[in-house]
């Protein structure tokens, strides 16, 4: 293990550590731009140069120090780059020393030579690496008073990626990312110097599945989303810590908001999980998950029409329709789109209230959509957390497979639906769903089974709440709620940008849609009361302590722990893995 | 703490002070003098005033022929301590990819600071002469880019006292 | 009393209140424009030459003004409480000695509606102590912290500063050997006015009818920093309207009074007899015009000292306005009756 002395610092580093890696291991962020821990070594943009020696030893090899006790060094006589430098027993290395600062910041000068400047158009102003070191590297005046090199902006690398030649610095990160990530190496530089650019191969575009993750990478705002283009600034939206529903990979994920609507999702550091990136078919589907189709307000039928309702009218609705059946004629459909606190809660009404063990979920599974990066087959996000808590037939239940032969045969009364709709089944089941007596339906989509409801419940979707969503890889992920509903103006704790939090009724940017929707669990635990059992949950956390409590899988887990060590894994709720170094690339971003 | 010398108004007043009657009659005598003297009342909707290109009136956005010099970065509004300016942008074929497809200024919740002119990377946002702001209802104040839009001739006051401070 | 008698009263009634209102009125303007020359502005002038209607315009429109009661305020005594303000502010204007008797038809007739009543003094004290009702009533009825304490304030401070007036009219009683106000101002008239026998106790009643009046320097019970608007924060309309120019009518009524007590009444020039001076016969028409001028003229003189100190001078503090009254004014007016009581004595007068 070499010991090295990083700004006076001894660091016991990792063997074949370059400085730069082992600097953050222990907390030092070396300036960078072409760095990142995912990506191979290319050095190119010369932003980390630090000092680098060694301590001087006598003819005896003991250690000389200075007279003021400072270990007495022999420098390299050029600057090193620490991203590609290894360390070494007995370094010594000066990230924040005068030669060091200069070297700094002559590069930030040379990299601002052809720089158009234009941050009051870029998109990524607000979180750009560039901006954020031209602030605390650079002397802040250019001497160079030339026309700058004009090269193409505007330019569509691909079905989602914007390029603008005249804001890259010539990192290479997303070359690298396309070749070494996504495996798609079709990016690369043409021409040379000052006019040196970035083209997709003639005859290719870059299409990857995971191509948007190089808008995150580029350290400025050569690359954007055409999805998002110019729709907000970075610090008018507040990030949320999240989970991607989109499969059941659960990638960590950051919720963009502004005005109650969610405009962008980008992914969050989690070593255990994506490490840092997520796919495309969740940033593009998520937000119009939350925003688009959703139901609002409680209904009832009413001679064949669904009719808007109070949430008392709802439950006592539904309590009565559970109270005329037999038990046996009720079937309860848990969700893999749920929380596990929601299925948790369902689970309880249909063992404890409704008496029944006609409980399961359906699962979604497409093997088209799984690969062997992020993306699973399993396209809900919490099938195994359903299972784990409970969704399963009990004792004499019958099961999803045998349920339409069951409702054909006319022995299901009632139908209990959880947050999905029954046509992802089979398109049978559906038809056949029509003939049941009673449909009980919590959902936040307005899905076909939604219309079908005698009662529909609109449940919060999973921006709206706390909750927890178990992945494939059995790790129980905590997620936060990011937009609000009518009744709640804001949760305890939430991120909120400057507008969301001071807008006045009369400003026009608060008008955003807030829906009358409730956590499932909520809804759930009402329902029980009208049925006659009291359950006393208050949160989500109440919830998930009543989980941790009974379900001996999610032993002592807890919100808190959760968040502390990204997720704990089923069954280990007590043996947490080691979180490691979290790297962020963009640390200027707010929230 | 045996030579601290007691330094409270009251004690160093004389015994004429003291008593306050005659400051009374001093204050009595000012006010009195006053009541003679020139007044500076001017009659406002006959004589109208003319403010200087120092003037903060009513912030407006630069017009040129093109259309708006505004670019829609959003810092006015970020820097805005009233919250009062709320702008979306949107891309356009121009060589500026981006203009402000909505800007609007809530003159309710403006107090006239002039930080969103001091902000502007594109001097677009500038303060006006305009101090005669009078609103029918809370809708009526909130200014629209019709509004907001004034021709680059019609300011050169402003631009000029604003230069002069680069 | 035949029915011309009762005629002659109801008129007199008639001329009292409608010029004690027009009075009020333009006192309004007269402040407005008074403070508005104090700042070097010009005052209101829109309404009317040099704003002369302005006050009918502040009228009219707290005429047309919703009347917004509280809802949890006490109706009753809400609006029971201008009703007392402004009855006790008439009252007052029965007995001031607004002009000499003359004769007229066999009928010795004055503009006082009770002339040589001789309790007159008395009724003036009563009836400024009754003017705190109204304001407490004001304050308490409306249901508000602010308004309760500017009508606690109000009580706390008339009841201080009654006494000292009270004891500082001693000195002139004494003086004159009668409450007569008529008989107070006859003994004035052949001599020196009381103002020059009692300067203390002149400048005494000066400060506590400020302080009676809630005039600025002792306007604590309105004081706008601190308590809104004081016992008056929730009236509007004119009811709001009514306490404000009770507010001016006792203004008018203290001047008044302070004109008859201290400044020879109706009495023209002093020292001297203005009948024989002018040439007139005594009690003849022209001569009692003349007087009743002059009596008309000091009032409004001393209205004038009145909004001249409230553009002036600054607010006192309460703990201020406390030692002034008990610990300086109250003493000064007993040592004044002390005094008066021995030179007297050894005058042997
Ligand atoms: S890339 Fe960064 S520095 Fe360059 S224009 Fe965009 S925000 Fe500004
Ligand atoms: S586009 Fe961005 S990531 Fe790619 S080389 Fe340029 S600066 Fe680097
Ligand atoms: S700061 Fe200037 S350019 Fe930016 S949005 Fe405001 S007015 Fe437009
Ligand atoms: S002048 Fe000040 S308050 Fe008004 S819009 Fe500009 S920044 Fe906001
Ligand atoms: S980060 Fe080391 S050269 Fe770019």
């Amino acid at each position: 293990m070499p010991k090295i002395i990083i700004d006076g610092q001894s660091i016991v580093a990792k063997q074949g550590q370059t400085i730069i890696e082992a600097a953050l291991d222990h907390g030092i962020t070396i300036p960078h731009f072409c760095w990142h821990p995912a990506l191979s070594v290319a050095g190119n943009c010369r932003m980390c140069l630090v000092q680098v020696g060694n301590q001087k030893k006598d003819s005896e090899g003991a250690l000389q120090f200075m007279a003021d006790g400072q270990p007495d060094v022999a420098w390299i006589p050029k600057m090193q780059i620490a991203c590609a430098t290894p360390v070494a027993d007995g370094m010594v290395v000066d990230t924040a020393g005068k030669r060091t600062v200069d070297a700094q910041e002559a590069i930030m000068e040379f990299l601002l030579v052809n720089h158009p400047l234009d941050c009051p158009i870029c998109d990524e102003a607000g979180q750009c690496k560039l901006q954020e070191y031209a602030f605390r590297h650079s002397r802040g005046k250019s001497r160079f008073d030339d026309e700058k090199v004009h090269k193409p902006k505007r330019v569509q690398l691909g079905p989602q990626i914007m390029f603008d030649g005249e804001r890259c610095i010539s990192c290479s990160r997303c070359i690298r990312f396309a070749d070494e990530v996504a495996h798609q190496p079709v990016l690369t530089f043409v021409q040379r110097g000052d006019k040196v650019t970035i083209e997709t191969f003639p005859g290719t575009t870059f299409d990857s599945p995971y191509s948007m993750n190089v808008i995150d990478i580029c350290p400025v705002g050569a690359l954007t989303s055409i999805d998002f283009r110019f729709r907000a600034r970075v610090w008018e939206m507040s990030f949320t810590d999240s989970v991607c529903p989109g499969c059941a990979r659960g990638c960590n994920i950051k919720i963009g908001v502004m005005n109650n609507e969610v405009l962008r999702v980008e992914p969050r550091t989690n070593m255990h999980v994506n490490t840092y990136w997520m796919c495309d078919y969740g940033r593009l589907t998520t937000p119009a998950a939350i925003n688009d189709n959703r139901t609002d307000g409680p209904m009832i039928r009413r001679d064949g029409q669904l009719q808007s309702a109070s949430w008392e009218e709802a439950t006592a609705h539904a309590a009565a329709i559970l109270k005329a059946a037999r038990p046996q004629d009720v079937v309860v459909l848990g969700s893999a789109h749920a929380s596990n606190e929601d299925n948790y809660a369902l689970a309880q009404l249909a063992s404890k209230v409704i008496k029944t063990a006609n409980v399961d979920f359906i699962k979604h599974i497409d093997a088209t959509f799984g690969d062997s990066q992020l993306r699973v087959p399993e396209t809900a996000p919490n099938a195994i957390g359903a299972h784990a808590v409970g969704v399963a037939p009990g004792n004499g239940g019958y099961n999803l497979g045998q349920l339409a032969e069951r409702i054909a045969s006319g022995s299901v009364k009632v139908l209990v639906v959880l947050e999905d709709t029954l046509d992802s089944s089979s398109q049978r089941l559906a038809e056949l769903a029509a003939g049941v007596d009673a449909m009980i339906v919590f959902s936040s989509k307005a899905s076909v089974t939604a219309m079908q409801a005698s009662v529909l419940f609109p449940a919060a979707s999973f921006a709206e709440s706390h909750g927890t969503f178990t992945n494939t890889m059995h790790r129980v992920q905590h997620f936060k709620p990011a937009v609000v509903t009518q009744e709640n103006v804001r949760y305890m704790g939430m991120a909120m940008s400057r507008w969301d939090k001071f807008g006045a009724p009369n400003d026009r940017w608060t008008d955003g849609t807030r829906r009358n929707s409730r956590a499932a669990w909520r809804v759930i635990r009402d329902l029980a009361a009208a049925l006659g059992t009291t359950w006393s949950w208050k949160s989500a956390e109440d919830v998930f302590a009543d989980i941790s409590q009974h379900v001996a899988a999610f032993q002592s887990m807890t919100y808190a722990s959760l968040d502390a060590n990204y997720g704990l894994v089923l069954g280990k709720g007590g043996q947490p893995d080691p979180v490691g170094t979290v790297y962020e690339s963009h640390v200027l971003k707010p929230n | 703490m045996a030579n601290v010398t007691t330094n409270i108004e009251s004690e160093r007043m004389t015994f004429w002070e003291r008593i306050y009657l005659p400051e009374i009659a001093r204050g009595l005598g000012l006010t009195l003098r006053q009541m003679f003297r020139p007044k500076f009342t001017r009659q406002y909707p006959e004589e109208r005033w003319e403010p200087e290109g120092s003037y903060r009136g009513r912030p407006v956005l630069v017009q040129e022929e093109d259309g708006e010099r505004c670019v829609a970065c959003g810092l006015c509004s970020r820097v805005c301590p009233a919250l009062a300016i709320e702008v979306r942008a949107a891309e356009t074929d121009k060589e500026k990819e981006r203009y402000p497809e909505l800007f609007e200024i809530n003159m309710l919740r403006c107090i006239y600071c002039g930080f969103c002119e001091e902000v502007c990377p594109e001097e677009a946002i500038v303060m006006s002469k305009d101090y005669e702001l009078v609103f029918g209802s809370q809708d009526e104040g909130i200014l629209g880019k019709e509004k907001l839009l004034i021709p680059v001739s019609q300011l050169q006051d402003r631009l000029e006292f604003l230069r002069q401070w680069r | 009393m035949d029915w011309i008698d009762f005629a002659i009263i109801v008129a007199k009634g008639g001329i009292l209140v409608n010029a004690m209102l027009i009075a009020a009125a333009y006192m309004v303007l007269a402040e407005r424009k008074i403070a508005a020359w104090i700042q070097n502005r010009i005052g209101p002038n829109r309404v009317g030459p040099w704003g002369l209607f302005q006050s009918f315009a502040d009228v009219f429109k707290l005429y047309l003004k919703e009347d917004v009661v509280p809802a949890a305020a006490d109706y009753r005594f809400h609006a029971l409480a201008p009703v007392i303000s402004i009855a006790v502010a008439i009252t007052v204007y029965a007995v001031i000695p607004w002009s000499d008797a003359v004769e007229i038809g066999g009928r010795m007739i004055s503009l006082t509606m009770a002339p040589d009543m001789n309790v007159a003094l008395l009724v003036i004290l009563a009836m400024t102590s009754v003017g705190v009702y109204g304001v407490a009533l004001a304050g308490w009825s409306s249901n508000n912290k602010y308004s309760l304490m500017g009508g606690l304030r109000s009580s706390a401070q008339m009841i201080s500063y009654e006494l000292s007036m009270g004891l500082s009219i001693i000195g002139v009683v004494m003086i004159a050997g009668s409450l007569n106000l008529v008989d107070i101002i006859r003994g004035q008239s052949a001599g020196a006015w009381n103002v020059f026998y009692q300067p203390i106790a002149f400048i005494i009643f000066l400060v506590t009818a400020l302080a009676e009046t809630n005039r600025a320097p002792f306007d604590l019970p309105e004081a706008e920093p601190e308590l809104v608007g004081g016992y008056h924060t929730e009236y509007s309309g004119m009811k709001f309207g009514l306490l404000y120019l009770a507010e001016y009518a006792n203004m008018l009524a203290s001047s008044a009074i302070m004109a008859t007590l201290f400044l020879g009444g109706w009495d023209i020039i002093p020292f001297l007899d203005d009948a024989t001076i002018l040439g007139l016969e005594p009690g003849s028409l022209p001569l009692v015009l003349l007087q009743h001028g002059a009596f008309v003229g000091k009032s409004l003189l001393l209205v004038f000292v009145f909004i001249w100190i409230r553009w002036s001078l600054p607010r006192f503090r309460y703990d201020q306005l406390m030692n002034l009254g008990w610990k300086i004014l109250l003493p000064l007016s007993l040592a004044n009756i002390a005094v008066t009581g021995t030179v007297m004595l050894l005058l042997n007068r």
